[in-house]
Formats: C-alpha cells, sequence, structure tokens
C-alpha cells in the first residue's frame, strides 16, 4: 500500500507522500531543504531567531498543504520556496519585530514588478545586469530582490520590508526606471 | 549488588498460592521467566512493578523497598512496565498516549517531554506512525508502542509481561531485535511462553512452576539438563513422555532411552519440557 | 549559465553576507534552478535537528478542545491539563449518558406536574448518585483499560486519584446543578441534593479504601437510591422535606466530614501498590 521513501526518492514524491500524512517524508524533505532556505531567508532578514520560525512554519504549511502541490505543478523547490518567503514575512509580524505594519491605502496588485524573465532578458539585451544592480541604491535594489527574485508580491514585499505598500509601490516604479537608465 | 532480590515472596487469591514462598536474587542483562500459565510469572512481575502488593515477603528493587510509600515511588521513576494486557486508549493517537505517559511520569516540563517522546518513538521505529490512533495500530506496532511508554523517562530496570504474545512471526523477530537492543543499556525482566525468546534473548532464565522457581540459570544449563534424554525412535512411547513425530517419520522422545534409541541434539524446549516433568513427581517415575 | 555552479568560497561569502548584490541575486536564483548546488548548503546537525523537532511537535501537538482551553483559562498548567483530560470518565460517552439522565429527571418532573410530587422528587434522588458514578469510573479498573500502566507511574497514588475525582465531581455537579435549576418547583430543590451529592462522592473515596473503588460506589449508591427512593416513594410529601430538611443537611455535612477525615488518615491505601 505505502511505498516506502528515503534519500533518494524525489521531492515531487516526497510531497506525495507527506500529503498522504507522512512524517518521515517531511523530515526527508527537511534534511533536504532547510539548510538552503535558512541560507537564502537569512539574506533577506538578519534576525536569525525570525528565519529560524520562518523554516519551521515553511514546514508545518508544507505538511498541511502537500496536497496542492500536485495541482500547481511547479518544480517543487521553487514551490517551497514560495512558501518559505512568505511564511518569512509572517513570522516579521510576530509581536517583538521590528516591522511597524504602517496603514497604507489598499493597492490593487498591478505588476508593476519587473518579471526575472524580464531582468535576464534586458541583462542579455544590454550586458551588464549585474553592474547596474550593484549601482542601484540598496532601498531600490530590495525590492527589485523581493519582487523579481523571491517571488513576493508588492503588498508582501512592503511587510517584508518594513514599509508602506504605497511606499514599495513608488520605489518599484523608480526602480526600474533606474534600472532601464542604469542600462541603456 | 543485585538488581532484584525477592525472598520469600508469596500471594494468594483466595484459596489459591499464585506465588509461593519465592526466592530469587536477579542481576542486570536479560532474564527471561518461562512458565506454564499459572505459574505465577505475571503476578511476580506486578509485584516487582510495583502494580501490586504481596501478602508476605520481602522485595528489594534497586536498592528500594516497595513496602515503603516514598521509596515505592522512586522505585516508580526507575522502573518501565509493559503490562501483559496494557489497555492503550484506542481513541489516542501514539504520541497523545505517549505523551499523556510522560506527563504521568513526571515530564512536567513541555519541551523536555515533547523531547523524550520523540526519543522513544525514534528507539521503537513508530515515529511515522505518532499520528495513527491505537485502534488502528497492528498488533506488533500496538507492542512497540508499549514497550515505547516503557522506554519513557529512561528507566533503569524494564519488565515485560508477555511482550511477543498476539504478534505475528515476523513482527516477533522485530520485535525481539528491539529488546535485546534495549537490553544492552537496561536490565530487563520479561515473561513469555516462546522457549524461543528465552534463548535468542536471555543471559538468565527462571523456569518459574506452581509459585516457585523450578529452575534459575542460563539457557546453556537448561538445554544441557536434556543432555542424554533425548532421542529419536521408531516406536512412541507408551507413559506420559511428552514426544512428538517429527518430518523423517520418527518419534522425538523425552526421558530414558527407548530400545532402538538414537540420541538427538537437545533443545531449550526439550530442557523446560523435561524439567516440568520433574517438578510434577507424580507423573514421571525415574 | 549551465556550465556554472556556485562553489564553496562563493557559498561561503554568500552565507556570511559579504557578496555584492548582484552575486547575491545570481546565488539566489542560481539556487532555486540547481538541486545539486542546494546540497551544498551545509548547515550544523543540531541546529537541523532542532529546528526538525519543532516543526514535529507542531505536526503533533495534541489538539485542545473547549474544555482544554476553559481549564488553561482557569489557570492550570499544561500537564496537568493532560491528566485531567485523559480521565476515563471525562468521554462523551460518559457526559451524554449523564446529560440523558439528568435530562430524563427533569423531563419527569414537568409531565408530571400537578400530580404526584414523585416525579418532582426523581432529580432529587438521583443526581446525588451521578457524582458516584463519575468518581467509580475515574480511575482504576474496569472504567480504565491502562491501569496497570498509569498504576505504576511515579504520578500514582493519592494525588492522581483525587485529582480525577475531583474534576469529575465538578463537571457531574454543574451539569446537576444546570439541571436542578430547571425543575419546577421550590427554589432550594436546586441546593438540596449538593451535600448528600457530596457526602456519597466523599464516603465512596472513604470506602475504596477498604474495599474496591467499583464496589463502594456500588454500596454507598445502592444505599442511597434504595433508602431515600422507598421513603419518597412511599411518603410522597412528608419525606421529601425530611431527607432535604435542614436536620438531614446538618448531618448530611457531618457525615462528609466524617469520611474527610477517614480518608485523609487512609489515603495511602489509595495506592494500589499498598497492601490491603
Amino acid at each position: 500500500m505505502e511505498r516506502p521513501v528515503d534519500e533518494s526518492s524525489g521531492d515531487a514524491e516526497l510531497l506525495g507522500a507527506v500529503a498522504a500524512g507522512r512524517a518521515d517524508a517531511l523530515r526527508l524533505l527537511h534534511q533536504r531543504h532547510a539548510p538552503w532556505l535558512r541560507a537564502r531567508l537569512r539574506r533577506r532578514c538578519a534576525d536569525a531567531d525570525v528565519v529560524d520560525i520562518a523554516v519551521q512554519d515553511t514546514f508545518v504549511a508544507i505538511w498541511k498543504d502537500a496536497h496542492r502541490y500536485e495541482a500547481t505543478g511547479a518544480d517543487a523547490a521553487a514551490w517551497i520556496w514560495t512558501i518559505a518567503a512568505r511564511r518569512l514575512v509572517s513570522a516579521l509580524r510576530g509581536p517583538a519585530h521590528r516591522w511597524l505594519g504602517g496603514v497604507a491605502e489598499p493597492l490593487p496588485d498591478v505588476a508593476t514588478a519587473p518579471s526575472a524573465e524580464e531582468l535576464v532578458l534586458l541583462g542579455i539585451e544590454h550586458g551588464d545586469l549585474g553592474a547596474a544592480i550593484d549601482r542601484l541604491s540598496p532601498e531600490l535594489r530590495v525590492l527589485i530582490q523581493a519582487t523579481a527574485i523571491d517571488g513576493l508580491t508588492v503588498r508582501e514585499s512592503a511587510k517584508l520590508l518594513g514599509i508602506a505598500e504605497g511606499t514599495a509601490k513608488t520605489r518599484l516604479l523608480r526602480a526600474r526606471a533606474r534600472l532601464r537608465e542604469l542600462l541603456t | 549488588m543485585n538488581t532484584v532480590s525477592i525472598d520469600g515472596l508469596g500471594k494468594r487469591y483466595g484459596a489459591t498460592p499464585a506465588l509461593d514462598g519465592l526466592d530469587l536474587e536477579l542481576g542486570t542483562g536479560v532474564t527471561g521467566f518461562l512458565g506454564p500459565n499459572g505459574a505465577g510469572k505475571t503476578t511476580l512481575l506486578r509485584c516487582l512493578a510495583t502494580a501490586l502488593a504481596p501478602d508476605r515477603g520481602r522485595l528489594r528493587i534497586l536498592g528500594l523497598d516497595p513496602a515503603v510509600p516514598a521509596q515505592r515511588t522512586e522505585l516508580r521513576r526507575r522502573i518501565g512496565y509493559l503490562p501483559q494486557n496494557p489497555g492503550l486508549y484506542p481513541q489516542f493517537t501514539a504520541y497523545d498516549l505517549l505523551d499523556y505517559v510522560a506527563v504521568l511520569k513526571e515530564l512536567t516540563d513541555g519541551r523536555r517531554r515533547r523531547a523524550e517522546v520523540r526519543r522513544v518513538l525514534d528507539e521503537v521505529d513508530l515515529t511515522d506512525r505518532a499520528r495513527t490512533k491505537v485502534r488502528k495500530l497492528s498488533g506488533g506496532m500496538r507492542q512497540r508502542l508499549g514497550l515505547a511508554l516503557a522506554l519513557l523517562g529512561q528507566p533503569a530496570l524494564l519488565i515485560l509481561d508477555e511482550p511477543t504474545v498476539g504478534i505475528d512471526p515476523e513482527q516477533r523477530m522485530l520485535f525481539r531485535a528491539l529488546i535485546s537492543r534495549v537490553g544492552e543499556s537496561h536490565t530487563v525482566l520479561l515473561s513469555t511462553h516462546q522457549t524461543e525468546d528465552v534463548g535468542a534473548l536471555c543471559e538468565r532464565v527462571v523456569v518459574m512452576n506452581a509459585g516457585r522457581a523450578a529452575f534459575d540459570g542460563t539457557p546453556r544449563q537448561l538445554i544441557n539438563r536434556a543432555d542424554g534424554r533425548v532421542w529419536l525412535s521408531t516406536t512412541a512411547p507408551t507413559g506420559s513422555q511428552p514426544y512428538w513425530r517429527n518430518a523423517d517419520g520418527l518419534y522425538r522422545r523425552l526421558g530414558d532411552r527407548p530400545d532402538d534409541g538414537r540420541p538427538a541434539q537437545p533443545t531449550l524446549e526439550d530442557g523446560y519440557l523435561l524439567l516440568l516433568h520433574r517438578s510434577a513427581p507424580a507423573r514421571v517415575a525415574r | 549559465m549551465s556550465g556554472w555552479h556556485v562553489d564553496e568560497g562563493l557559498l561561503a561569502d554568500y552565507d556570511r553576507g559579504t557578496l555584492p548584490p548582484s552575486r547575491v541575486l545570481a546565488v539566489d536564483t542560481h539556487l532555486l534552478a540547481c538541486a545539486s548546488c542546494r546540497e551544498q548548503v551545509r548547515v550544523d546537525p543540531v541546529w537541523l535537528t532542532g529546528n526538525w523537532s519543532v516543526v514535529f511537535d507542531a505536526l503533533h501537538e495534541p489538539r485542545s478542545g473547549p474544555l482544554h482551553r476553559f481549564l488553561r483559562r482557569l489557570g492550570l498548567p499544561e500537564h496537568r491539563i493532560r491528566l485531567i483530560a485523559a480521565t476515563p470518565a471525562l468521554r462523551w460517552s460518559w457526559l451524554g449518558a449523564t446529560a440523558t439522565v439528568l435530562a430524563l429527571a427533569v423531563a419527569a418532573a414537568y409531565l408530571g406536574r400537578g400530580g404526584m410530587q414523585v416525579s418532582n422528587a426523581v432529580l432529587l434522588v438521583v443526581a446525588p448518585v451521578l457524582p458516584v458514578l463519575a468518581v467509580a469510573t475515574a480511575y482504576g479498573p474496569p472504567a480504565d483499560p491502562m491501569h496497570e500502566i498509569t498504576d505504576t507511574t511515579p504520578a500514582a497514588g493519592p494525588a492522581l486519584v483525587l485529582w480525577r475525582a475531583t474534576t469529575v465531581v465538578t463537571v457531574a455537579v454543574v451539569m446537576g446543578v444546570v439541571a436542578a435549576v430547571l425543575l419546577p418547583g421550590p427554589g432550594w430543590y436546586a441546593v438540596a441534593w449538593l451535600l448528600p451529592a457530596l457526602l456519597l462522592s466523599v464516603g465512596t473515596l472513604a470506602l475504596s479504601t477498604v474495599i474496591a473503588l467499583p464496589a463502594a460506589a456500588g454500596v454507598l449508591g445502592g444505599i442511597w437510591l434504595a433508602g431515600v427512593g422507598t421513603a419518597v416513594t412511599i411518603h410522597r410529601d412528608s419525606s421529601l422535606p425530611l431527607v432535604f430538611g435542614r436536620t438531614a443537611q446538618l448531618g448530611y455535612l457531618f457525615a462528609a466530614m466524617t469520611a474527610v477525615v477517614v480518608l485523609t488518615v487512609r489515603r495511602r491505601r489509595l495506592d494500589p501498590g499498598e497492601t490491603r
């Protein structure tokens, strides 16, 4: 009835087993993915405790949501990362943290952010994308990072960075314009 | 020092003596209790586990006297007991049951308790079944869960009453391996009907009969008692000696040499059967 | 990009946070795409185990029902709630049975209204016995199939017995009071049965230091039902004020106090490992 899972099992197979309520499969996923998730999340948040909580929350969320994975059909690592990035945003909402929850005007989530593909295209078209990103001011760069690389919405990015949503949207538009400027 | 000292232990149920002035000294390692039903194995283990007070005699377990309330409580901190019918709540999950018994074992701090529950789940290889309700576990898994309950709190002495009863052969092998592993770090007392269990697990075997110890020694010594008393013959015996017919059509007989008897390799079971026959003197004339 | 992989040095710089932003982005995106580079990321096994254990506990944390939350609000520590929640008597089957008996008693009072006093007294006679039944099923055989394991833990003994008994008696009494308030008739009905209930419950515990708990419950519950039940049936009007009157109540109180003393003196015998 149940196929055994081990270190050689693929991510999708493990997620399937997790969906069937198998804690050993989740443990294997944790062993495989927790290290890099932690490393990546640490580049987004300096508070190690918050990162640890986000990693834990990620796997609890995977436990509950693994049955949804099949439907999305996405790459497992990407799917897990999406969860982790959002869990970090939630973990930052913890009472002891710096995010102050500035009340912003609710904005529609229009696609103001350049997609990762767009960035790559820009890079190919205009060469030195790396240099352009390095020259971008940090407050603009982190928004590019949160939206294009981490796949967060503008609202989530704002929460992650602890800024108002309206500010995030304005900065993103500026970032985009500045990036084009630097690349031409 | 001996782990367990038993001195003149007696317990009656109505007019029937279950333990009849038992004297025994037990050391470390795995000790097996063999014996027919009603021999007093369970009563003895229940007395040792502090589930039952003897009518007479003295016990000293891990240097403590269970008749003294304070020492009894201290003793309970150091004993893990798996009864014959553990009666695990069917509606609990394995994890909840362990969590509950861990509270009973004074693991009141949540973090320490959960760590201990994880440890024993891992030890009996049930981590993956932690969320399964007891009623949905197989017999072998339930026994493993019972053992995990006994292991909570790292007791120095494990008392297991018929732990291999009612589980299928494959699970029994797994369970034996588990007890053997546990026996490396704990003193284990276990009762069983299976002479194979004793041969596979125990450094020492006590055969109980009618509330007393009929034999106390190593499994090897018990086998040796059957030396020169096991035969293969073409004829069945006429007396009350135990025998059976093997696959070759020969009768495997215990006791005195039949006329055409060829000696056979004795087993633990032979030693056990001969011993019981001897301790029922009316049945066998020497 | 296909031939490019994250090497150890780059990963170490990434981890320390010393990489220029564009390189961070490059590692970010590459990690997402490349399983073998993800495997290169090493962590302290102690961290991994610790992180996993929190996840594992979160998956297995016993769900806390309304009773659980209520008890926590009362300030009971978590481990004590776990003990109480596992009390055999606190099953839905038991709660349901108690509620049914009380509901029937109340219904009998309404249906028999204007007629005989007997139906009105059913609740008063039955209610004190319910906590006794609760106590009898709070621990030990046969109500608790796990009693052998429970009995051989360091928590076994008088403290555990009293915690459980108190819990179930409280639940039974609360249910009884709710039923009694619904009862038609004089207001004192609602509380008249409380002292008899206390006496019978404590008396059962005290008697259980001599005989087995279910037997003790049977003896006292039986005496009450037979004695009071008969009296109320035969002398409807006169016996009710007598049995639940002021003098009788004082008697119940005095007897209950005596039972408390007996229980206190003999409490050690609530331990199954004690010679009887």
